[in-house]
């Protein structure tokens, strides 16, 4: 894996937990927590086109040899996005682990050997500080296990086998953290302890950073995000 | 006065929230957010109230204000 892929995941996970944040916009418990939900949609939405502006600059945008008008699993987010956020629990725990783990590589490519990312995204980290704040304090308020759990799993699956290729961007100077190191800085900021997993990474995926290769975007996010669903309220004929 | 909230997380505060655009003006009070603490109220402002490029908010719980007087009271020169 090259390092514009990771960052086509990252781009891809930002755009799908957008997506999915925004869709609690008018569900969240209380007011502030909808306007909290749409305006974190809007920030990683936002994070998302300048992740996808980073790949060029890069060296090569791995995006130009899959067919993303017609594959789901061109994209690489996690499982966790492949469906709307089913509960309030699923919501807070993909934002206090997801976005945090999301948080801890930027934070690692900003400190890492790459200009581009050095430069683009530490503005990011700004505006994620807040995305923390609210995730942590909901996750303190208490939440059900089951999606606390599976988020942690898909976090310590995304950031790969502890000798995979992000090791080795680490190893290199272009990440200044690796896997483990990862996990103990979301780990640490959200003062929680993961859960004991197994991971089998004999059959994780190491484009989509997921476990199995099955699985993938539910057609009507698939449509959404190809502009294809506003289609339905067009005019006849346009 | 201070109102008592209760929402899905228990108890809630009221903070006011304050911001100022130019280093020569003041802070001054934009809003208000209810949440159960500190660090989900500061989520709440800057969520509900970043429509300005301000270049300092701040916030702080209602119940915290030492207030002198308040309307329909009587001032301290009556």
């Amino acid at each position: 894996m090259s390092l514009s892929q990771l960052v086509l995941s990252l781009a891809d996970n930002k755009q799908l937990l957008g997506l999915r944040y925004a869709e609690w916009a008018t569900r969240a418990p209380s007011l502030e927590a909808d306007i909290a939900a749409a305006g974190m949609g809007l920030d990683d939405l936002g994070h998302c086109r300048v992740l996808y502006g980073c790949l060029e600059p890069l060296g090569d945008d791995p995006r130009k040899s899959l067919a993303r008008d017609s594959d789901p699993t061109a994209y690489w987010s996690l499982p966790y996005f492949d469906q709307a956020f089913p509960s309030w629990s699923h919501f807070v725990a993909a934002n206090a682990v997801l976005d945090t783990a999301f948080t801890a590589l930027i934070q690692a490519c900003v400190e890492g050997s790459q200009e581009v990312l050095q430069t683009r995204l530490r503005k990011m980290l700004m505006e994620e500080r807040y995305h923390f704040l609210h995730g942590r304090s909901w996750l303190r308020s208490g939440i059900d296990p089951e999606p606390l759990d599976e988020a942690w799993r898909q976090a310590i699956a995304w950031f790969g086998p502890p000798d995979g290729e992000l090791a080795e961007l680490h190893g290199k100077g272009v990440l200044s953290l690796g896997p483990a190191d990862l996990v103990a800085r979301v780990s640490e900021r959200l003062e929680v302890q993961p859960p004991k997993l197994r991971i089998d990474w004999k059959g994780w995926d190491p484009k989509r950073r997921r476990e199995g290769k099955g699985g993938g975007i539910d057609q009507r996010t698939f449509d959404m995000l190809r502009g294809l669903e506003e289609k339905r309220f067009a005019p006849a004929g346009a | 006065m201070t109102h008592a909230y209760n929402r899905v997380q228990g108890a809630a505060r009221e903070y006011g929230v304050f911001a100022r655009k130019l280093r020569a003006e003041p802070l001054r009070q934009v809003g208000t957010v209810v949440a159960p603490d500190d660090d989900l109220a500061a989520a709440y402002a800057r969520a509900t109230y970043d429509e300005e490029r301000w270049i300092e908010m701040a916030i702080v719980a209602r119940d915290q204000l030492v207030t002198l007087w308040a309307p329909g009271e009587e001032t301290s020169e009556a």
